[in-house]
């Protein structure tokens, strides 16, 4: 019986070890890459960053651009870091950052690797107290562009002229947005609006909206009643004419204010995911104005 | 593949973690034996839910280290429910429930407040990857200590489970064993609550202990087992979530329900 019992545990631990690292083994192999010599390994931190990024270093050759982790990270505000992201960042030369205190492991990740150069995208961009979403302003975001261009070309600096010139080329696409969205903000200029989403309020500042009230909804978030009940009584009060929301976190709540007021629910994208194309940036953004429009001009 | 093996330690953040779980799977696999034994898998899991309690206490009082306040809240949360307990006003299930949801309930509101919750949320799952030599050291510490306390209790704390009267009948002080032990437990689960996360802590200190009672028949088996399942889920899930890119705390912890399921059946075939 005792022996008995000694074999099966042995047995039932070597299974496990086998069947864990069997599995392990399979899906290790699907993802190794061989590494390549002579590339500079650039990180970004989240969204919005990678596209920054991936437009900045477009056709430069030997820049291998990653983003930490999948694309379903969202906000980054409660994001842990994970073993892959770690090693990810411990073979990176460059780590691009949005800034403002969005990445809050940062500083885990500043003393763990001491060499890693990391280039704060928010450098010189007055944000409003702690409202790290700076990229919703196109004109940000074309700062954005630039830091992220100047911290490159001072690591790699042989191809400091490509990193400039496609910055300056993606800066005067963002410039036409940009103009596009001053055409819009005289339809929607002084409008009293209600926001669902921080990331919002860069790009309601930038529509001249006034905005009223702001609840920030996240993932995590529950909404006492008293609040809902505030944001009726701003939405009256104010004779607010829309909600502006994000729709993976505030079309629940945006739609219901929107039944009970005379306020429209407008669904923007917050950009902090998406898919992986150096364009979507400017395509979402172009969606957020055809929405503001829609709801502003044709009417 | 033994390439691959030499690179997982290449990393100090794993060596770090892998040096903490070595030192936390047998010390809850320790702890959770006398747990189970004495039926108090409801208590340890009410003493992780007052850590959300601990860490709102803690930023209401600007206190800036949260896993003090944290630790001193389980420590008063554990003689507390100690001492209701004794009175034997309830069924012990009911009043432990009663403490837990009310802890959590006053952690969350507090922490809930202007909707900021997603920065405790760390909390719930916990990370091992990011633990510090400095909080090794405080775990070996705890360990130092755990092994010293069960050297002299025990016998007296197995003597309390099988009959109070018994114990009594002894001359063992069953107030200050168990008083002692709560204690413990409560240091144990709020030092470990960051690496291992509210959720899984629990799981962690039951699972190999109710696995190795599940086929052991004397008490050097059941410890033997238990330790042995322990740091066995642990090495083996922080290695598989290395290579996987799965979160540790769930991986180590589906290992251990898998090595439960097993043991299960294998203790009723042959009992």
């Amino acid at each position: 019986m005792k022996k008995n019992k000694s074999l099966f545990v042995g047995m039932l631990l070597g299974a496990i070890t086998l069947i864990a690292f069997g599995s392990t083994f399979f899906i290790f192999q699907n993802k190794q890459q061989q590494k390549e010599q002579d590339v500079l390994k650039v990180v970004t931190s989240f969204y919005p960053m990678y596209v920054a990024t991936a437009n900045v270093t477009d056709g430069i050759e030997h820049v291998q651009l990653e983003n930490l982790s999948e694309p379903e990270t969202g906000c980054l505000h409660d994001y842990q870091l994970r073993p892959e992201d770690m090693k990810l960042l411990s073979t990176a030369d460059v780590f691009v950052i949005n800034g403002g205190g969005i990445e809050e492991f940062l500083a885990e990740v500043a003393s763990a690797y001491p060499d890693l150069v990391i280039v704060n995208a928010s450098e010189g961009i007055v944000d409003h107290g702690d409202n790290p979403h700076v990229w919703m302003s196109i004109s940000s975001y074309q700062k954005q562009v630039l830091n992220i261009a100047e911290g490159l070309a001072a690591v790699d600096k042989k191809n400091q002229d490509a990193y400039t010139a496609n910055a300056g080329a993606y800066i005067a696409k963002l410039d036409e947005m940009k103009a596009m969205q001053e055409d819009l903000a005289m339809a929607s200029q002084g409008q009293p609006v209600v926001l669902f989403h921080e990331a919002l309020e860069y790009f309601a500042e930038d529509m001249g909206m006034e905005v009223v009230y702001t609840m920030d909804l996240d993932e995590e978030r529950q909404v006492s009643a008293g609040e809902v009940a505030e944001v009726m009584g701003a939405v009256k009060k104010n004779d607010v004419s829309a909600i502006l929301a994000d729709e993976t976190y505030g079309k629940e709540l945006g739609d219901m204010v929107a039944d009970s007021t005379d306020a429209r629910a407008i669904y923007l994208d917050p950009m902090v995911r998406g898919e992986y194309d150096k364009d979507s940036y400017i395509a979402h953004m172009q969606a957020n104005l055809m929405a503001i429009r829609a709801n502003f001009v044709a009417r | 593949m033994s390439s691959y093996f030499a690179e997982l330690f290449q990393y100090d953040f794993m060596r770090r973690a892998f040096v903490a779980i070595l030192i936390i799977t047998p010390l809850l696999g320790t702890l959770g034996t006398m747990i189970v034994h004495k039926k108090m898998a409801y208590f340890s899991d009410a003493l992780g839910h007052s850590a959300l309690t601990g860490i709102a206490i803690g930023v209401i009082c600007g206190i800036k280290d949260t896993s003090l306040s944290m630790v001193i809240f389980a420590v008063v949360f554990a003689f507390l429910l100690n001492q209701i307990n004794r009175k034997n006003l309830a069924a012990t299930d009911t009043i432990i429930s009663v403490f837990a949801s009310c802890s959590t309930a006053i952690g969350l509101a507090i922490l809930s407040r202007g909707g900021n919750f997603s920065k405790y949320s760390a909390i719930l799952v916990g990370d091992i990857l990011s633990i510090t030599n400095r909080e090794i050291l405080y775990l070996f510490l705890i360990f130092v200590i755990t092994m010293v306390f069960w050297c002299f209790a025990l016998n007296r704390l197995n003597a309390i489970s099988i009959h109070l009267s018994l114990a009594k009948s002894r001359n063992i002080s069953v107030r200050l064993v168990e008083d002692i032990f709560a204690m413990i437990i409560a240091l144990i689960v709020t030092l470990s609550i960051k690496w291992i996360g509210i959720l899984l802590i629990n799981a962690l200190l039951i699972l190999p202990a109710a696995s190795s009672r599940n086929i052991s028949s004397n008490m050097r088996e059941y410890h033997k087992y238990a330790i042995l399942f322990s740091m066995f889920s642990g090495v083996i899930g922080l290695v598989v979530s290395y290579f996987t890119n799965v979160a540790t705390g769930p991986m180590i912890v589906i290992v251990a329900s898998m090595i439960y399921f097993a043991t299960y059946l294998y203790g009723k075939r042959s009992r």
